[in-house]
């Protein structure tokens, strides 16, 4: 077994957000990928949301068509109810053994209706809702769970348990209840592993004094965020669960579990608590009917992601009261609510009521993942996070093996996403010869040409077990189908989507010549796809389908008036029909595309892509508009975990220039932008043409020039950047110097740039902490608003202090004033712990100045990408694809996303040469289907279509008329509703399909 | 007025309400049987004039539901969307349609209690504003019947 | 204030200016017309052809309503406000090229409402005469002048583009706007029972002969195909039933929602008297209060139906 291969398939450990990420990269890009889930379904942490920040999108909403997705994917293998056992082998071939549990439902057989749950008598504790309510110990984890398929619970199963009951094999009508089934080993050969194991929150039973343990009106977050959700225990309705009555005042809790090394071991901060806690307390408000009061205990707000400050702020005007304190205790009070009692930041003692309380938890490796790492022989640090460099973000200690999301360090959404992205690139590098030998392709015939033949329509009508049939007249509905104009077979079936019935149908399409299908049956959101692929199958094309959903739209919410239930599975069916007989086949075009990436800006971000491409043999050109690569890498010192940059840098220039797949043209920019994903050719400004297959945009930012506090006045007011030259140099000024003052948020956190800058917190801290290991005697003062070294750089925080530098906080209305007299620098600042006035004589004063964007307008109208108002170039999906653009064929990394921290930009330059890949790896990709086209005989030239489509996919043409770019367009339909004369006809929702749908209607 | 039973055709967008409609199924929610969906890849979808076919057809009742805003699963679709129902809701009700007759929502694939409240109060509106003889074609032309 | 002498040599100069300069290869303006109380179009494309340019308090007709067919040459417009707003409507849709079309403003105190000229001298009109502010009309053995103030066309007593500031250039003094249209008779039927409002708007339209005179005068209406031209499929019947034509009217009002400047010209164009403006109407005063817009006064303006903003209110959708 055990050969030296590499093996062109990667196993995937973890079902949440991260690993569905990685998952998708790798097999779009020719791996194939063994998805490895412990529970019954993937979806993770996430799918437990209701809403995410900083942009209030359904979490479910949002991260649904990614399950789909990796649920149905040909080269994902989903293994659910799944252990890893070992991993043996070395990178490039690892054997690692799987246990799979039984699940005791044979999944080729569940058809999720749910009858099952109905009859179970067994309740229990619903994990899924936090244990705020029941399940069965028959269940799917959540309505929209991937794969929708029943489990038993086997530790509550009283069939598995005692041997009584059997109630749901005997109500299952699909006869999918198997309580035989045993747990299998396997060996899995794969290239690489990637660990996204995701985190649990803090549980904070044991802080005895928040009494979580005993006082029902104390929640966790994450249960108060089930309360929030639709599909939560209370349907969304805020209410306290011990008397179910809506509050009117509710305190949150911040850092419980996170920046604590006295109860809990947590010496990081969660870095996602503060803008969690925040977005609970806006939706909080927003559910209540009465108004409601939320107080939010903090110590530092760590509001330091994209849009997050701002978010910060909207709270703010919301009502939501913001109080800097530390609470000691929580005391139950006789009303059900809660007395909390707290010392300010002045350290006062206060105490204030309220109907409930909140604990923001922190995230916390399980005990199982590090019984994994060790097991499996990687390094960790204290907290149980893997162990990586700031300049391979991802890679664990031992080669082949790669981490993402929180498990390198507590993280949001976006971020992890970017890592797992980066995970995909890291783990692939090695396996790039083994590329597509792993994968597999569906071979269809070649469809049959229907074009100008009659309709001739089969229908399909499912029983669906009972779920149907129990409810609608079957028969009935499949007599009145064949009285439908152009009906030429109906049918019932017991169901539709069972094996032989897919068989039936592609024969009855032979038999009769059938050239569009209706099924009748479930939900086309489920189930089209797999319908589909028997066309498909059949030899006809998979656009001819329409489905009728007369089960979750019909039967299961008209159970109680089966006559209107069938009348309207008639009316569903004759709708269907109508549309169906106007479909046309739709054809899908292939495109070529050119292998060769674009990276604009020779910095750290678009080196790095650079870099990862190649390891795929991909081509890059790197356009710098400087004499140099490197960015601003160029004039800083050391990462916060100590790492040196220069000789850093220095290795990755080197690389560059060493590697036969990159060219790097310096003193350029571009000029000209013609053509689209796989095809595009820039103009530079140096004249050469480049034909590339996609773009990336790493055109980094700057450091603010301040115009406050004396900079360019007085030479001992230097910037952050400035100090790292200096001590670069060996600065014998610096060296020398007693007292250091630096004040954070110059430039940033104010009305004119309303955001946190993000490595200025940490970039302070680890300059204190180099200066005082320098010179213990150095006195240093940090002047802040909110100290923000988030996740594991909290240390470093700590550290800071235990070496002695004082950190003083100032209000943005009471900065500190900085003034000369003669060659002293009098800096002076307001107390508010002492409640007096400060005076520092600094022999430097570093400015933390902000990270301020590039302003590339210029460049995002040549490539038809969006800025945001600051100037950060604006991404598809501010949580889901936080490295694409919506255009096609275009990506981002680095600062021209956002300020972020070295071992960040190399995750997302390595996430954008990850995506990248997914395109460039197809010699040829697939477009069309279901996309618009312009009759250009009405168009008119009017540009709405081309300003309301959100992928840029539409441009006039020489005649300046419309025209669409099917590798560009997703189908939305918005132009086609937009134009005044119709010229976009939307393939698959036609006007004359729509006209037909609703005339049957009625 | 009792035993008019309201017919009312909806249009939902696939990625939000259509699966709201779904999952309202898999809860067993239960609602009044007198809407027949139509669905769309998206609101941006939408164009008026097939709100004004379904009237002019004789639908007593038209429902338009999609994603919140923020929420579209092709970025801006419904946002482009919110414009049209704005104009075209303005219009109709000052050309004088009741206002019970035509319905907007925004509800997410999660939010399947709301699809159940919205749907129950859709049909009662509707129901309330009795058949639909103002904006009705009294005869279809033949080129019309399909 | 410049008399119409005065003005029309201001005009005959711009023109020859425009022609000579190389800012227009054709002039489009008014010239006398054959019969009397009415002007007609004119292109002049030689300084001879300039000196037959005139102004008059009947050039209702909306001039820009030209410009599509000829955007592949570079046009002058004598334009009044209307006039050049529909320029701007154009070119922000594309429809002609900003570099073709030069604007001459002139500055407007309204035009002559026929309908409400005849209510007030009824008996057959032989010649007339005119200037600034008054109409003087000559019939078999009688004379009467009219101040033009009591008979203004209905959109122009709330122009508020009297004086067209975004032109290229603006010949004669500016005169002040007027205050804008209330719309206080659509707040008035706002107030009514859906019965009488729909009873109001179809009597409105009853009359409609579906001749589409209103589409075919309107500056922005130049799709190739029309909406109620459409066959595959044919939504709108295309007979005088009564809903096709209540719809009908109800779907061009919509289409000009965010576009239509008011100019009136369907209103004028319209053989039975239909208000069909009142249906622009109902939109215009929409995109004002929702999104405060005002189109064809800016060439860089985006229509409203082409963008969006995040926070737009809709406080009906739930």
């Amino acid at each position: 077994m055990a050969t030296n291969k590499v093996v062109g398939a990667v196993l995937v450990a973890g079902g949440g957000v991260a690993g569905m990420q990685a998952a998708l990269d790798l097999a779009n890009a020719g791996y194939y990928v063994y998805m490895v889930e412990k529970s019954l379904a993937i979806g993770g942490r996430m799918s437990q949301l209701d809403k995410t920040f900083p942009t209030n999108d359904c979490s479910m909403c949002i991260i649904s068509p990614k399950l789909v997705e990796v649920g149905r994917h040909i080269n994902v293998e989903l293994l659910t109810l799944t252990d890893i056992l070992s991993i043996d082998g070395t990178e490039g071939n690892f054997q690692v053994k799987v246990r799979k549990n039984p699940r005791f439902i044979d999944m080729s057989k569940c058809i999720a209706c749910g009858e099952c749950t109905k009859k179970c008598p067994v309740k229990v504790d619903n994990d899924y809702n936090e244990n705020l309510d029941k399940r069965k110990a028959i269940y799917v984890q959540y309505a929209q769970a991937v794969p929708l398929k029943y489990g038993i619970d086997a530790e509550k199963c009283m069939f598995l348990t005692k041997g009584k009951c059997g109630s749901c094999k005997k109500v299952c009508p699909a006869d999918a209840v198997d309580y035989d089934q045993k747990a299998e080993e396997a060996v899995l050969n794969v290239g690489a592993v990637i660990l996204a194991p995701g985190f649990t929150p803090y549980n904070p039973r044991e802080m005895e004094t928040y009494r979580y343990a005993d006082d029902p009106s104390v929640m966790t977050a994450l249960e108060f965020e089930r309360l929030l959700g639709a599909t939560g225990p209370t349907m969304g309705h805020v209410a306290r669960m011990s008397d179910h009555k809506e509050p009117k005042s509710i305190a949150f809790l911040q850092c419980v579990g996170s920046r604590d090394i006295n109860r809990s071991d947590n010496g990081y901060c969660s870095s996602v608590c503060c803008m969690y806690a925040i977005k609970e307390a806006i939706i909080a408000k927003e559910h209540s009917k009465e108004p409601l009061d939320v107080t939010i205990f903090y110590m530092d707000i760590r509001s330091f992601g994209k849009d997050f400050e701002k978010y910060y702020e909207k709270a703010k005007k919301a009502g939501i009261r913001f109080v800097r304190s530390r609470i000691h205790t929580v005391e139950p009070l006789k009303d059900g609510g809660v007395r909390m009692h707290y010392v300010t930041d002045h350290g006062q003692s206060q105490s204030e009521e309220f109907d409930m309380a909140v604990l923001s938890h922190g995230l916390v490796i399980t005990g199982e993942t590090k019984d994994m790492s060790h097991k499996f022989g990687l390094k960790t640090d204290k907290y149980n996070f893997a162990q990586t460099s700031s300049f391979a973000p991802v890679a664990m200690s031992r080669p082949g093996i790669y981490a993402c999301g929180v498990f390198t360090g507590p993280k949001d959404i976006p971020s992890s996403v970017m890592e797992a992205s980066a995970a995909a690139a890291a783990a692939s590098s090695k396996l790039a010869p083994a590329r597509g030998t792993l994968t597999k392709t569906v071979e269809v015939p070649a469809p049959m040409d229907v074009n100008g033949e009659p309709p001739r329509i089969g229908v399909f009508i499912c029983h669906c077990g009972i779920n149907i049939a129990g409810t609608i007249d079957v028969p009935k509905v499949v007599e009145f189908a064949k009285s439908l104009p152009f009906v030429e077979y109906a049918t019932n079936t017991i169901f539709a989507c069972s094996q032989d019935s897919q068989e039936k149908i592609v024969s009855l399409i032979k038999e009769y010549r059938l050239n569009r299908i209706v099924v009748s049956a479930c939900s086309p959101r489920t189930h089209e796809p797999l319908f589909q692929e028997t066309l498909a199958a059949a030899g006809l094309n998979k656009y001819l389908f329409e489905m009728a959903n007369i089960r979750n739209h019909d039967s299961w919410v008209h159970s109680n008036n089966p006559a209107e239930a069938t009348r309207k599975a008639m009316d569903m069916t004759e709708m269907a029909v109508a549309k169906a007989a106007l479909l046309n086949p739709l054809t899908e075009n292939v495109i070529d595309v050119d292998p060769t990436a674009l990276v604009i800006g020779g910095g750290v971000a678009g080196l790095n892509t650079a870099l990862t491409l190649s390891t795929q043999g991909f081509k890059s050109v790197v356009v710098e508009k400087s004499d140099k690569t490197g960015g601003l890498a160029n004039r800083l010192l050391s990462t916060a975990k100590d790492e040196s940059i220069p000789e850093y840098l220095a290795a990755l220039q080197k690389k560059v220039a060493e590697d036969p797949n990159i060219t790097v043209v310096l003193n350029s920019q571009v000029d000209k932008v013609d053509g689209y994903v796989g095809n595009f050719e820039t103009t530079l400004t140096t004249g050469e043409s480049v034909k590339h297959g996609v773009t990336i945009i790493a055109t980094g930012a700057q450091e603010y020039k301040p115009t406050e506090y004396l900079y360019g006045q007085n030479p001992k007011v230097v910037t952050h950047l400035e100090l790292d030259e200096k001590m670069k140099a060996k600065d014998e000024a610096v060296d020398e110097a007693g007292t250091f003052v630096f004040v954070q948020c110059v430039g940033s956190r104010e009305p004119e740039r309303m955001y946190c800058s993000k490595v200025c917190c940490t970039h302070t801290v680890h300059s204190a902490v180099t200066l005082k290991k320098k010179n213990p005697n150095a006195k240093i003062f940090v002047l802040y608003r909110d100290m923000r070294t988030y996740a594991q750089k909290e240390d470093i925080y700590k550290e800071a202090r235990d070496l002695g530098v004082i950190f003083i906080r100032y209000e943005l209305d009471s900065k500190p004033k900085v003034t000369e007299s003669g060659d002293v620098l009098n800096v002076e600042v307001h107390d508010p712990v002492s409640g007096r006035n400060l005076l520092i004589n600094p022999d430097f004063l570093v400015l933390a100045a902000a990270i301020v964007s590039g302003r590339e307008n210029e460049l995002g109208m040549k490539y038809k990408v969006p800025l945001d108002d600051d100037g950060w170039f604006f991404e598809a999906h501010q949580k889901l694809r936080p490295v694409d653009f919506a255009t096609d064929g275009m990506f981002m990394a680095g600062l021209a996303h956002y300020p972020k921290p070295m071992d960040e930009v190399v995750a997302q330059a390595q996430a954008a040469a990850a995506r990248a890949v997914t395109i460039l790896t197809q010699p040829r990709m697939t477009v069309g289907g279901i996309v618009a086209e312009i009759n250009q005989a009405k168009c008119s030239g009017c540009g709405v279509c081309v300003a309301v489509c959100p992928y840029s996919a539409i441009e006039f043409d020489e005649k300046g008329k419309a025209k669409v770019n099917e590798a560009m367009c997703k189908g939305c339909g918005t132009c086609a509703a937009s134009c005044r004369s119709d010229a976009p006809i939307l393939r698959g929702f036609t006007n004359a399909g729509l006209f037909a749908q609703i005339a049957a209607a009625l | 007025m009792s035993d008019f039973e309201p017919k009312i055709v909806a249009f939902f967008c696939n990625w939000c309400t259509y699966g709201a409609a779904d999952l309202a199924g898999v809860s067993r929610l239960d609602y009044p049987p007198n809407f027949r969906v139509v669905r769309l890849p998206c609101t941006g979808r939408l164009n008026p004039k097939y709100i004004l076919e379904a009237f002019k057809r004789g639908a007593d009742g038209v429902w338009v539901s999609g994603c919140h805003p923020g929420d579209c699963h092709y970025i801006a679709g419904n946002y482009h969307a919110r414009r049209k129902f704005v104009l075209l809701h303005h219009m109709l009700e000052t050309l004088g349609v009741e206002p019970g007759r035509l319905h907007f929502s925004w509800i997410s694939s999660a939010e399947a209690i709301k699809f159940q409240e919205v749907a129950r109060d859709v049909v009662e509106k509707v129901r309330a504003c009795g058949p639909n003889e103002s904006f009705r074609k009294a005869e279809l032309g033949l080129a019309e019947v399909a | 204030m410049m008399s119409l002498e005065d003005l029309i040599k201001k005009i005959q100069e711009a023109a020859k200016r425009a022609l000579k300069e190389g800012k227009a290869e054709v002039v489009l303006g008014y010239q006398a017309g054959t019969t009397p109380m009415a002007v007609a179009p004119l292109f002049a494309r030689t300084e001879g052809d300039c000196d037959k340019l005139v102004w008059s308090n009947f050039a209702k007709t909306n001039l820009s309503t030209y410009l599509p067919e000829l955007k592949d040459k570079k046009v002058a417009i004598i334009a009044k406000g209307c006039d050049a707003r529909s320029a701007v409507g154009q070119v922000v849709e594309h429809q002609i090229p900003r570099e073709n079309v030069y604007v001459i403003g002139v500055p407007c105190t309204g035009m002559v409402d026929l309908e409400a000229l005849k209510s007030k001298e009824a008996r057959p009109v032989a010649a007339s005469d005119e200037d600034m502010a008054t109409i003087k009309l000559r019939g078999d053995g009688w004379e009467t002048n009219i101040a033009k103030e009591e008979i203004l066309r209905r959109n122009c007593k709330t122009c508020i583009c009297r004086t067209p500031k975004m032109a290229d250039e603006v010949i004669g003094d500016e005169v002040p706007s007027m205050t804008p249209d209330d719309y206080a008779d659509l707040k008035e039927l706002a107030a009514k029972s859906p019965e009488e409002k729909m009873a109001y708007f179809k009597g409105m339209v009853k009359d409609c002969l579906r001749c589409y005179a209103c589409r075919n005068a309107c500056p922005l209406c130049y799709c190739p195909v029309c909406f109620v031209d459409e066959t595959r499929p044919q939504w709108l019947g295309k007979s005088q039933d009564e809903m096709d034509t209540f719809v009908f009217h109800l779907l061009r009002g919509f289409h000009c929602a965010g576009r239509c400047t008011g100019c009136g010209a369907c209103e004028a164009a319209c053989p039975v008297g239909i208000k069909v403006r009142e249906f622009n109407r109902i939109m215009e005063e929409e995109v004002q209060k929702d999104w405060n817009y005002i189109p064809g006064l800016d060439w860089e303006q985006k229509p409203p139906l082409t963008t969006y903003r995040p926070d737009d209110e809709a406080d009906f959708i739930r």
